[in-house]
């Protein structure tokens, strides 16, 4: 026992120094956080010497623990943009070094003082042409069961997306849609509630739109370009393609804040950007991104439709997630 | 290493003996359950009743939620039938294997430790693969002609059920199983020497005789479904959510900690209750069966 405690003491003293530079980057796993190890890690490690360890999936339980604690692991998290927009002011995360992280490349729409853009992406309207044979092409086709009978399927968590969804489809302007009419939305909603089956993860969103589980519904984009890449056949309707971004934050109290403020300046310079959308069918957010990228698949990017594009007040969202999120949750479970 | 840091589980006393010495053996253990769940727990009650601002307004407002009321029923729904078809398959299942050649039974266990030790996720997202509406079971009866339209099996009631039932079903079996082979088979043949049917034997005798080992498995498989989080998360829709879930949106989803720790703190309680009814109507010495 003693010759064990002996070893585990040596180990440990060899380890804490590499320990130190450690930092730990947090997101969502799955297809998107391999491709962000490859696209921002890689590079940041093979660049700085430092080795970043992963983790997952995200959760803001966990972060606001972490932090009352005064025991923050993680360093950098990716978290939803509205999340980001609430939990800076609210004490929950450090402020950016700007001085680190050229902003002025930046999209403007993704950037708070306590944040920047990740990636960002569309909720888009896809269909699995095979299985449904007429695919809904706007929000009111697919709200719309008389013509499109059958199972539909939308983003089970509260979150931008889905009321916006209801209420472009019940005929609101979408200059006019904000601030959100939740009493209106939830009635649309009703009207097709029984209809939905939810998705809670993107690769749970593939395989019901594959198995035609769910012939219909509506999606992250860069879900639907895996899954059409993989043979299926999917139809994406971009009409009023309602956006969202994930943004990079640290949690207060990270114990390597230079390093992340480091990753998170690598994480968002044009080519790590540029790759990064190339793996995962996702925007980039720094604006001299698209130049490094492939034109073809820059076209199938959500920055390439704009036309009929309406973005998420983040802000909105911010100031009334929590609002949202308890009727939405009661408005589920009824 | 692992001998210095955790402590092994103490055997317990027999009852109604009391020994001096049996004391000093618990002590590792009851420090243990002291800093791993006693403290943690009252800092949850503390929570509960401190935020956001002090008093039992958290209590109040899932008492007084018909929303979330309805989620307390439906966890209460959703464990009772668990529990019940549980028995119903399991009994004869146990009895089964109680009174067939060792060799067979022993390979039977060992599938059922085996599916025991397989990962909860993979079976139940398996479960969702067979089934959904293109789902292996819906498409063998339609490709049969047994049904036109798709039967519901999952994201409801009916999916929650057969996943939980499918993952309690050992928890049953096993303890009972051991309950009913000490009985003597010599009773069954005294009972239908005297004149008893079969149906009369089984109802009047064998019942009754292995009722400890049901009703300890029954309220086992009750109290683990109380809690039940990944299955019902995953075959269930949101309209037979159940209180793991709702404590988990709470804490992740709405970072809500006030609501959070009261939902847990009452399934706490309601589990501890239904434990003391345990203890109370069977004691301590005729629990675990096997």
């Amino acid at each position: 026992m003693r010759l064990k405690l002996t070893l585990a003491a040596m180990l440990a003293s060899v380890a804490i120094p590499a320990a130190a530079a450690d930092m730990v980057f947090t997101s969502w796993g799955g297809t998107t956080q391999d491709a962000q190890a490859a696209a921002w890690i890689e590079p940041f490690s093979a660049e700085s010497g430092v080795s970043v360890l992963q983790d997952g999936p995200t959760d803001y339980g966990k972060i606001k623990a972490m932090v009352e604690a005064g025991n923050v692991s993680w360093d950098v998290v990716d978290v939803e943009g509205d999340y980001a927009a609430l939990a800076g002011p609210a004490g929950l995360l450090e402020p950016l070094d700007f001085t680190v992280i050229d902003k002025s490349k930046l999209d403007p729409r993704f950037v708070t003082d306590y944040s920047v853009g990740s990636f960002y992406y569309s909720f888009v309207i896809g269909c699995n042409k095979d299985a449904a044979g007429e695919c809904p092409k706007t929000w009111a086709e697919l709200f719309d069961t008389a013509t499109f009978p059958g199972k539909r399927t939308f983003y089970k968590w509260s979150a931008p997306g889905v009321i916006e969804a209801a209420l472009l489809a019940d005929g609101v302007a979408p200059a006019d849609l904000y601030p959100l009419d939740l009493d209106r939305a939830f009635k649309k909603l009703d009207t097709i509630k029984g209809d939905i089956i939810w998705w809670s993860s993107g690769a749970q969103s593939q395989q019901m739109l594959a198995s035609a589980e769910t012939p219909f519904g509506s999606f992250w984009n860069g879900r639907l370009t895996a899954l059409a890449d993989s043979g299926v056949t999917v139809e994406t309707s971009w009409d009023q393609n309602i956006t969202a971004a994930d943004s990079l934050v640290v949690p207060k109290g990270a114990k390597n804040k230079a390093e992340a403020m480091k990753f998170i300046a690598l994480a968002t310079s044009a080519k790590p950007q540029a790759e990064m959308a190339v793996a995962t069918g996702y925007a980039p957010i720094n604006l001299d991104a698209p130049a490094e990228m492939d034109p073809a698949i820059r076209a199938t990017l959500p920055d390439q439709q704009a036309a009929t594009q309406i973005n998420a007040d983040m802000t909105y969202w911010a100031a009334h997630r929590d609002e949202i999120g308890s009727r939405w949750y009661a408005w589920q479970a009824q | 290493m692992s001998a210095s840091t955790a402590p092994a589980a103490p055997i317990p006393a027999p009852a109604g003996r009391t020994e001096p010495s049996g004391l000093a053996y618990i002590v590792p253990a009851l420090l243990l359950v002291l800093a791993f769940f006693a403290l943690p727990v009252a800092a949850l009650l503390l929570r509960s009743v401190t935020e956001p601002t002090l008093g039992l307004h958290n209590y109040a407002e899932l008492f007084g939620t018909t929303t979330y009321l309805k989620i307390f029923l439906n966890t209460f729904v959703v464990s009772a039938l668990v529990t019940l078809i549980s028995v119903v398959v399991g009994f004869p299942v146990a009895w089964m294997l109680a009174i067939m050649p060792r060799r067979w039974s022993q390979v039977i266990f060992a599938i059922l430790i085996l599916s025991m030790w397989t990962n909860l996720l993979a079976r139940t997202y398996a479960w969702m693969v067979l089934l959904q509406r293109t789902g292996v079971i819906n498409k063998t009866l339609m490709g049969l002609g047994i049904i036109d339209q798709p039967l519901e099996l999952v994201n409801n009631l009916t999916g929650v059920t057969i996943g939980m039932t499918y993952i309690m079903l050992p928890f049953v079996i096993l303890p009972l199983t051991g309950i009913i082979r000490v009985i003597d088979p010599a009773i069954l043949q005294a009972a239908s020497l005297c004149g008893a049917t079969r149906a009369q034997s089984l109802r009047r005798v064998l019942v009754p005789l292995a009722m400890p080992g049901i009703l300890s498995g029954a309220l086992m498989v009750f109290v683990m479904s109380l809690g039940y989080f990944v299955t019902p998360a995953l075959l269930g829709g949101t309209a037979n959510m159940m209180l793991a879930e709702l404590i988990a949106q709470f804490v992740q989803s709405l970072v809500n900690w006030g609501m959070g720790a009261a939902a847990a703190f009452i399934l706490l309680v309601i589990t501890l209750g239904l434990y003391a009814l345990q203890l109370r109507l069977f004691g301590t010495r005729r629990m675990g069966g096997a």
